[in-house]
C-alpha cells in the first residue's frame, strides 16, 4: 500500500502542469473576450459568446461577496455563541457520560473533565487559606 | 450587620454593593449601578433633534419635528421603565430559598423566587460575552427527581455585571450559607 506523503512524484507534476496551461488558456481566452470588439469576433465566424457586461460585472460581483464574507463570518461567530444562561457553557454530553476510573495511590489520576463546583472550591475558597498565611 | 463597599462593572463603571446579614444564615447582597446622569441623556437629546432638524430642512416638513420630541419623551420613559436597572439584590435564606429582585428606574421591581430544593450549587463562571470573557455568577439548579444533573442556569446580577473581586465575596458568603444548608438537610 503506497502511503500518503507530500513528495513531488511524476504524476503530481503532470497534474500540476496541465493545471497551469488549463489556467493560462482560460484567462488568456477571458482577455481576448473582454477587450476584441464584437464585430471581429462575428466576423472571425465566433457569435455565441456571453454578453460583454459579464467581463466586468463578475469580477464584482466576486469582490463585494468577499467583503460580505467577513461581515458573514462574524455575525455567525457570534450568533453561535451560547447565551451566558446556557447548559453549555458549563457541561456537554461527553463529560456527563463519561467513566469514572478508580483512584490509584501514588499514580497520576485519570484524564477527567473536573465538575465545576470543585473547580470554584480550588480557585475561590482554597485561596482564602493561602491569603491567611 | 450591614456594610457598603464600592467596586467597578466589567466596563469600568461604578457599583456599590451593600451586604446585610439578617441572622447567621440569611443574607442580603445589593447591587447598586449609577443613575441615569444628565450628560448622556442631554447627549443622546441633543443627537436625535440634530438629525431630526437635519431631515426636516432636507424635507420641509414639521412632522418631523414633533415626532423627534415625542421619540425622545416615550423612549425616556420606556427606557426607564424597561432597560434601567438601578439596582438588583439577592437574598438567600437558608432552608427556604433565594430570591433576586431587580429594581427599574421607575420604580418598577420585578422578583424571581427560587427554592431551596432546587438549589445545586452557586458558582463563578466564565462565559464569552459580546467580544469578551467575562466572570459571573450563576446558580445551578437542580432537578429533585436527578440530583446529580444540572437542569438550568441561571446567571444573577445580569445588569450590573460585576467584576471578579465583588463576585469572590458574594460567592464566599454564599457557598458559607449552603454549607451549612447541606450540613443541616442531610442530618434528619
Amino acid at each position: 500500500m503506497v502511503e500518503n506523503s507530500p513528495s513531488p512524484l511524476p504524476e503530481r507534476a503532470i497534474y500540476g502542469f496541465v493545471l497551469f496551461l488549463s489556467s493560462q488558456f482560460g484567462f488568456i481566452l477571458y482577455i481576448v473576450w473582454a477587450f476584441i470588439p464584437e464585430s471581429w469576433l462575428n466576423s472571425l465566424g465566433l457569435t455565441y459568446w456571453p454578453q460583454k457586461y459579464w467581463a466586468v460585472a463578475l469580477p464584482v460581483y466576486l469582490l463585494i461577496a468577499i467583503v460580505i464574507g467577513y461581515v458573514l463570518l462574524f455575525g455567525i461567530n457570534m450568533m453561535s455563541t451560547s447565551p451566558l444562561d446556557s447548559i453549555h457553557t458549563i457541561t456537554d454530553n461527553y463529560a456527563k457520560n463519561q467513566q469514572w476510573k478508580n483512584y490509584q495511590e501514588d499514580a497520576i489520576p485519570a484524564l477527567r473533565d473536573v465538575p465545576i463546583s470543585e473547580v470554584n472550591k480550588m480557585f475561590f475558597l482554597g485561596a482564602q487559606d493561602l491569603n491567611t498565611q | 450587620m450591614e456594610d457598603e463597599k464600592s467596586y467597578s462593572d466589567i466596563c469600568g463603571g461604578r457599583l456599590a454593593l451593600r451586604r446585610r446579614y439578617y441572622s447567621p444564615y440569611c443574607r442580603e447582597f445589593g447591587l447598586s449601578s449609577a443613575r441615569l446622569s444628565l450628560r448622556s441623556l442631554t447627549a443622546v437629546t441633543c443627537a436625535v433633534w440634530l438629525a431630526a432638524y437635519g431631515l426636516f430642512t432636507l424635507c420641509e416638513n414639521s412632522m418631523i419635528l414633533s415626532a423627534a420630541i415625542f421619540i425622545t419623551i416615550i423612549g425616556l420613559l420606556g427606557y426607564l421603565h424597561f432597560v434601567k436597572i438601578d439596582q438588583e439584590t439577592l437574598l438567600i435564606i437558608d432552608s427556604l430559598g433565594i430570591q433576586m429582585t431587580s429594581s427599574y428606574a421607575s420604580g418598577k421591581e420585578s422578583t424571581t423566587f427560587i427554592e431551596m430544593d432546587k438549589v445545586k450549587d452557586i458558582i463563578i463562571n466564565e462565559a464569552i460575552y459580546m467580544q469578551k470573557v467575562i466572570y459571573y455568577l450563576c446558580i445551578l439548579l437542580k432537578d429533585p427527581a436527578k440530583p446529580q444533573e444540572i437542569s438550568q442556569v441561571v446567571p444573577v446580577f445580569q445588569s450590573a455585571k460585576p467584576r471578579l473581586d465583588c463576585l469572590i465575596e458574594v460567592y464566599r458568603s454564599c457557598q458559607e450559607i449552603l454549607a451549612h444548608q447541606k450540613a443541616t438537610s442531610t442530618s434528619p
